[in-house]
């Protein structure tokens, strides 16, 4: 527990010294909201959750390409592969949950009839997924700028697709949708079922990706037998 | 240059060239004695205390090349690499015991860090085998290090991976450090020049007291006396026991080393 944890530490200490990051993923969520509340309250609601979940995806896969060159050095030093990755995810739901508390703050005072507790599932959910799939394509696209390309793709579908169609429920964020629905059109319990549903499955999959990712990236070789003494 | 002070400089510089403490003090003494009798100034009668050091060392050879004796610590057996068509390793074999040092060395591109990194099992091998006989310590060419991460914190994510406690990997972080004459600060590693880089990189490979050390040129960006002191700690890791490979293009010290495996010729080499 305490490699986990010390991996955790120092990734939070790492991703806290980048402040231009910190303010632009602060500030990104924002402007998705910002963007429809004039015109569409609960439109906005449903873009600021996207937009959390897109920022942290985003440091997700910058933390996990950073990490790239020292992990394997890190295995050699005694650390187990699961204790990086599980490491590099607390450090990242942690951060999930310190970036989307001032939203979910916002969100309670600045709108009115909505159900703020279906919007924290929401938020809840996203901090859940969006950094595994941040480390899931970082372990599967060694290069930043790939990586970026998924996830803006990934997001901008997310955006144009109709969710009520099949396509949409493949994407990982469909259950923000879905729960959004709910939470500020008042629909029946079913969006919400479904939306959690969804969540949880999603980051199941995207658990088990990154664990295969890491597990082969960072595997023993077979040629070499390590001997106690 | 008073003669306390160039005194003092020539003792630094002994140790540095791996002179051992008593002859250090033996050739110190003589110089002390040569400089009252004589009365001349130490630059004029003896030079530069580092140029004078490097004399003495050269006088009396490095320490003495070391037979087999220890148990087996890493064992290459046959190790073949290919990428693509191209065979980088053609059946390339070393042992390497407790006590002993080896260099691997060759022209560029024949395969050194390849087999570097098969020993530490960072990349396969088409055939062959290692053996790793205990705790391996590894030092990458460049890399290795975390931009936003001060040095202590490396010394602690390392530590934490086998087993030391933050206090202790802090002290031993330390201690190693000023072995290669550097003092860590509160700078993130991305603010270090490319030798004190270099340095952290060494440390970190040593944190522990792994059994085995593979060193990748690990002395890049080192200036004249940070490379002796290099050296030095390798020969202090042996003293200890410990198994250390160094890729190396620098052939002047390979006297100096126990064991030496050629890979310029065929890509093929065999040593123990």
């Amino acid at each position: 527990m305490i490699r986990t944890l010390t991996i955790a530490e120092m990734t939070l200490r790492e991703t806290g010294r980048r402040r231009g990051v910190l303010v632009l993923l602060l500030l990104l969520p924002l402007a998705f909201y910002l963007a429809r509340r004039g015109d569409h309250l609960g439109q906005s609601i449903r873009f600021v959750c996207l937009g959390l979940s897109w920022a942290l995806s985003t440091a997700a896969l910058f933390v996990g390409s950073a990490a790239r060159s020292l992990e394997p050095r890190l295995r050699l030093s005694g650390y187990r592969t699961h204790q990086l990755f599980v490491g590099r995810l607390l450090a990242l739901w942690t951060l999930g949950v310190a970036l989307s508390l001032p939203y979910f703050v916002l969100i309670r005072f600045d709108q009115n009839d909505v159900r703020y507790g279906a919007i924290a599932v929401i938020m809840l959910l996203g901090v859940l997924v969006a950094p595994l799939l941040g480390l899931a394509v970082s372990a599967l696209l060694p290069r930043d700028l790939e990586g970026m390309l998924v996830l803006l793709t990934v997001v901008g579908l997310q955006m144009i697709l109709d969710p009520a169609g099949n396509a949409a429920r493949v994407l990982p964020f469909w259950f923000s949708r879905e729960i959004g629905t709910y939470a500020v059109d008042h629909t029946s319990v079913g969006y919400l079922d479904r939306g959690v549903l969804h969540g949880v499955i999603t980051a199941g999959l995207l658990l088990l990706v990154v664990a295969v990712a890491f597990g082969i990236r960072l595997r023993r070789r077979p040629h070499v037998r390590f001997v106690e003494v | 240059m008073r003669h306390e002070i160039w005194l003092a400089a020539l003792s630094e510089e002994l140790r540095r060239h791996g002179v051992g403490p008593d002859l250090a003090g033996h050739v110190v003494a003589e110089a002390a004695g040569h400089l009252r009798d004589s009365g001349e100034p130490p630059l004029r009668a003896f030079g530069p205390p580092d140029a004078y050091a490097a004399a003495v060392a050269d006088s009396v050879g490095g320490p003495a090349v070391r037979a087999a004796s220890g148990p087996v610590r890493l064992r290459a057996v046959d190790i073949v690499k290919r990428y693509g068509k191209r065979t980088v390793l053609s059946g390339v074999s070393l042992t390497v015991h407790a006590g002993q040092v080896a260099a691997v060395v060759g022209a560029n591109g024949s395969g050194k860090s390849t087999f570097l990194r098969i020993c530490a099992g960072l990349v396969g091998a088409a055939s062959g085998r290692v053996e790793v006989h205990g705790t391996l310590g590894y030092c990458p060419q460049s890399g290795g290090t975390a931009d936003f991460l001060r040095a202590e914190e490396h010394f602690a994510l390392i530590g934490a991976g086998r087993g030391v406690s933050r206090q202790a990997a802090a002290r031993a972080g330390a201690r190693q450090a000023a072995a290669l004459n550097w003092t860590p600060n509160d700078a993130h590693a991305r603010h270090l020049s490319g030798g004190t880089r270099q340095k952290l990189n060494l440390v970190l490979a040593g944190l522990g007291d792994p059994d085995v050390l593979l060193l990748d040129e690990p002395y890049q960006g080192f200036d004249g006396g940070t490379y002796l002191d290099f050296w030095h700690e390798v020969w202090r890791w042996r003293d200890a026991g410990r198994s250390v490979v160094v890729v190396t293009h620098l052939l002047n010290q390979l006297d100096r080393v126990d064991v030496v495996l050629d890979l310029s010729a065929s890509a093929t080499g065999v040593a123990a």
